[in-house]
């Protein structure tokens, strides 16, 4: 691809976004609001959101490192946040294996362990659950929770979160066999709770 | 992934625009929407496991569109797990066979062709081989998920129409070690009682069995039962592994795989010693047996001496203490009543019979059976192991009837039942599974018909055995629903209809036979087995002029096959052939049948018996009308009238420890068990076309426990390499404390050829029962590398 070829793109792609969403694009589309909400997380480690993007550089290099392709760099529609990194854990979620907050450079990841990870709070939505609504015995997001009788645990046969311990790494929400909303919200979602806090 | 500037921008150009497109992301219809929606309800089984859950389908427009679970019925009350609320999905799947597929070489393309042509050329190579080499290289390989229509009129035609015993079916490689167990202890297969006696059990003595994951609606009354009694009722799980079913457990007992046969003649040395058996239930009911001959109390005492419980904590390799042991013997026999539930992990064990008998003898020992609340219950892991494969003859060994094949009797009763002359059904000669393929591979089978399973997949030392289907001088004929590695074997892929899309009977764990009625039609020419048994039959009846095999299909001739004819293939199994058998189903009409909300349990003589649900508890008078017109046990409340053990007494065996085929050593260090996970259900060609329940579990794993890993350096999500003498896997770890230090696991659903863990498994059987040791082996591991990301994949 020539150079000129890739800026036709960018300046077509920027214009079909903007014919898409006319006139309320650019105060909707959180273009300089910070992209983290409900199952969009930082990785772990991360500092708090308010000083994330002064400190991250976009080097990509937590994205490099993930095995799992897990972490995403945001595009230029996030304006200010473009570059920095991302993780939309209904697509692939935090396994948690922590490599990115070993490679980070300059601290925005803070290198901590598993359990003192904190992206976000595992919150169950008890009116599309499954095991809550009575329909069947699914217990899937305990299955696959990595501090399985910690973090989640059964209470006669329904999930239950512990705020405690729940890390926010996603493996919920992506397991999770309810799609209930069309922006891909399940009936258990990590809310980014912990962005708000001071580092 | 170093990225350079220009590459992060095209990237990023190429996201804004693929976020344009606008992708909508599913929505899950639930039940109350769907049936809002103006969805009529078919009721039947559960496709998937041995519980024999019973739901309804919801179909809207002739398309499955939902499933519920049926709240009248005894097996599971309403309740569904995710793979049985989500099975529809598969229904209409685009991956569906719709055509019967044809190649002459196993290395050319599959040819789309008419179903005559098809059935023509079935017709040709079993004739074919059969004039080659006669009964013996001709061979049926059939499925605990057939019905029993179909298991019951595919093995009528290889018997009484090709005289071939070779007639198998997958469980033989899961649940052949307890028919074994329960002919050798209580003279008679299939548990005596059911799950009613969950609800009044006190003690649940689980050994060998994920309950959990495997039977998760079975599971759900058993937690319910220990949540809503939490001090008087005791669970105790026996297992090298800790699992789900664990989390429930008062006790649990780690031991050495291939150790649990000490561990059961612990616990009787703890009963004989501590006087905890019923004596006079033994003096009544019970007699000993070592081998060939006859014991007595005192000698079984005396062989029990050496299994102390400090000796039996020592040899499980000191998981647990001795104290354990008496604790769990308590328990176990004090209790009002105990349910013992295993499956796969005593089954599937050079030493399979043989564990089953050891827990059948803490039973009669200590009386825990034939009353309300105990019962030895060995749970089925496919929905008509015993009501088609158990019941309908689909074994190399027995006759339809529970009759088996070496009584010269047994085989004039059919032969009379079906028309045929006396000596038609030839005297045994039949393989079992693993000697079938070991013939397939060595060219003496032909012509071989694998209905419904997946044998290149779910056969141990899967290696060795590839070389037989692929072998280009045999014919394999495949009948099956969707692509599968066997179908990739195959020379002649035929289209079925799925549950729903034909009528049956599937008959589940506690001998309950359940109808499920025809709701939709099939996709495509898709066809029902009986319609393709059939007029295979008639075919083949031209192409051998042998007027005797037309004669096994001629009183179904012509019938419609949606209804009339698995109808009048009931009718004449039911009526003909079950009748004065234990297994006794001529109450169980489907007239009956479709009036209930589940089904019967067998003995069921007479529609009225069978109406109320059938006979809850055999060999109990008042409670199982064979019972009550048997005197074989004098005026006493239990008759053991089945003809299995001449002395109508329930038999205690003497069975010493032995060993597993493979154990551990310097240079294959680890045990190596396979096992089952809650999202999927044996070779994932169902479970794994439905989104829900592939995303929770996409690929297998190998499970290690942290200290070996920590040993290894071995950190979550490694690739790890499995490899034993037989072949090799590459799999992501998932560090647990689940397997016994020295121990792996792996499920074995994945078919990813990387991912095959029967390409290390072993096919060393048991030596009674034929049935595969899949649960042991010697294996060593080593990280390759760190974690990867993997794609599900499914053929």
């Amino acid at each position: 691809m020539k150079r000129r070829d890739t800026l036709s793109l960018i300046l077509g792609a920027a214009l079909a976004t903007w014919l898409a969403a006319p006139g309320a694009a650019w105060a909707t589309a959180g273009r300089w609001f910070s992209p983290i909400r409900r199952n969009r997380l930082r990785p772990p480690g991360a500092v708090a959101e308010a000083q994330f993007l002064a400190r991250c550089i976009r080097c990509g290099r937590c994205l490099e490192v993930c095995p799992y392709h897990a972490i995403v760099m945001l595009d230029i529609r996030h304006a200010l946040h473009a570059g920095t990194p991302l993780i939309a854990v209904e697509n692939i979620p935090c396994y948690l294996c922590m490599k990115c907050v070993a490679v980070c450079p300059t601290g925005s990841l803070r290198p901590i362990g598993q359990k003192e990870t904190r992206m976000g709070l595992a919150v169950i939505d008890h009116y599309s659950c499954l095991a809550w609504r009575g329909d069947t015995l699914c217990r899937t997001c305990y299955d696959k929770c990595p501090f399985a009788n910690v973090a989640i645990r059964l209470e006669q046969l329904r999930p239950v979160i512990d705020e405690g311990a729940c890390v926010g790494c996603g493996l919920c929400v992506n397991a999770c066999p309810i799609t209930v909303a069309e922006d891909g919200g399940k009936a258990i979602n990590i809310e980014p709770v912990y962005a708000g806090n001071a580092a | 992934m170093n990225q350079s500037r220009r590459e992060f921008i095209k990237k990023a150009a190429a996201l804004s625009a693929a976020s344009c497109v606008g992708i909508q992301l599913p929505f899950v219809l639930s039940n109350a929407e769907a049936a809002d929606q103006g969805a009529s309800w078919h009721r039947g089984s559960c496709r998937l496991c041995g519980v024999g859950c019973r739901l309804e389908l919801g179909v809207k427009n002739g398309q499955p569109i939902a499933l519920r679970g049926v709240p009248e019925a005894r097996t599971n009350f309403g309740y569904l797990c995710m793979k049985g609320m989500n099975f529809w999905k598969c229904m209409r799947h685009p991956d569906r066979l719709t055509k019967p597929l044809y190649r002459a070489k196993k290395t050319d393309k599959f040819q789309e062709i008419s179903w005559e042509k098809a059935i023509d050329i079935a017709a040709d190579k079993f004739a074919e081989a059969h004039k080659s080499g006669g009964g013996a290289a001709v061979a049926y390989y059939g499925s605990g998920q057939a019905l029993t229509e179909e298991t019951y009129l595919f093995q009528k035609i290889m018997r009484g129409g090709l005289q071939s015993n070779n007639v198998e079916g997958n469980p033989r490689l899961c649940m052949a070690s307890a028919v074994g167990g329960y002919q050798t202890s209580f003279g008679a297969d299939e548990p005596i009682g059911g799950y009613a006696d969950i609800e009044k059990a006190h003690c649940f003595f689980i050994i060998g069995s994920n309950t959990a994951e495997a039977h998760p609606v079975l599971f759900r009354r058993i937690m319910r039962r220990k949540l809503d009694n939490p001090d008087t009722v005791k669970v105790i799980n026996v297992d090298p592994r800790i699992s789900q079913t664990s989390r429930i457990a008062d006790k649990h007992l780690q031991f050495k795989p291939g150790t649990d046969l000490t561990l059961l003649n612990g616990m009787a040395h703890v009963i004989c010693q501590e006087k905890l058996y019923d004596e006079e239930f033994i003096s009544k009911y019970a007699a000993f047996h070592k081998g060939t001959e006859k014991v007595s109390l005192a000698e079984y005492r005396a062989q029990l001496a050496a299994y102390t419980p400090e000796e039996v904590a020592r040899v499980c390799g000191g998981g647990f203490t001795p104290d354990d042991v008496r604790v769990v013997a308590r328990w176990f026999a004090q209790s009002k009543g105990t349910v013992s539930l295993w499956t796969m992990g005593l089954n599937q064990r050079k030493q399979g019979v043989f564990a089953n008998n050891l827990v059948h003898n803490l039973h009669i020992l200590t009386g825990q059976l034939l009353k309300d609340g105990a019962d030895s219950l060995s749970l089925t892991g496919q929905p008509n192991a015993c009501g088609g494969v158990r019941e309908a003859g689909g074994l190399c060994h027995i006759l339809p009837g529970h009759r088996p094949i070496e009584n010269d009797k047994m085989r004039g009763q059919v032969e009379a039942a079906w028309g045929l002359p006396a000596g038609r059904i030839p005297n045994g000669g039949g393989l079992h599974t693993m000697a079938m393929f070991q013939a397939l591979n060595e060219g003496k089978i032909k012509a071989l018909w694998i209905n419904c399973t997946n044998p290149a997949q779910s056969l141990p030392n899967l290696s060795k055995y590839e070389a037989g289907f692929k072998r280009e001088d045999n014919f394999i004929v495949c009948t099956d629903i969707f692509p599968t590695l066997t179908t990739q074997c195959a020379n002649l892929v035929l289209p079925t209809a799925f549950h729903f899309e034909k009528t049956g009977v599937y008959g589940c764990t506690e001998r309950r036979s359940q109808l499920t009625k025809k709701a939709i039609d099939a996709p495509g020419q898709a066809k029902p087995e009986v319609w393709i048994a059939r007029e295979w039959a008639k075919k083949l009846a031209e192409k051998l002029a042998d007027p005797l095999i037309a004669q096994c299909v001629k009183a179904f001739d012509g019938l419609e096959e949606g209804y009339a004819l698995p109808k009048a293939i009931w009718d004449e199994y039911s009526q003909k052939i079950t009748a004065g058998r234990d297994s006794d189903l001529r109450g169980a009409t489907y007239a009956v049948l479709e009036t209930m909300a589940d089904g019967a349990q067998w003995p069921a003589p007479t529609e009225a018996h069978a109406k109320t649900g059938g006979t809850v508890k055999k060999f109990v008078k008042g409670r199982d009308p064979l019972a009550d017109a048997a005197t074989t046990n004098g005026d006493s409340p239990y008759q053991f009238y089945t003809p299995g053990h001449d002395d109508h007494k329930l038999w205690i065996w003497l069975r010493d420890q032995a060993q597993p085929e493979e154990i551990p050593d310097a240079e294959y260090p680890f045990y190596l068990s396979t096992g089952r996970i809650v999202d999927h259900w044996h070779t994932m060609t169902m479970t794994g076309r439905i989104p829900e329940l592939l995303r929770a579990n996409p690929y297998a794993y190998v499970e290690i426990n942290p200290k070996d890993a920590g040993r290894m350096g071995i950190g979550p999500g490694d690739m790890i390499e499995v490899k034993s003498r037989r072949g090799r896997n590459l799999l992501p770890a998932k560090v647990i404390d689940g397997p016994l230090e020295g121990m792996v696991f792996v499920y074995w659903h994945d078919q990813h050829p990387d991912r095959l863990i029967n390409k290390v498994t072993i096919d060393a059987v048991d030596a009674a029962s034929k049935e595969p040791e899949f649960k042991i082996c010697a294996a060593q591991i080593k990280r390759v590398s760190g974690p990867q990301a993997l794609t599900p994949y499914l053929v």
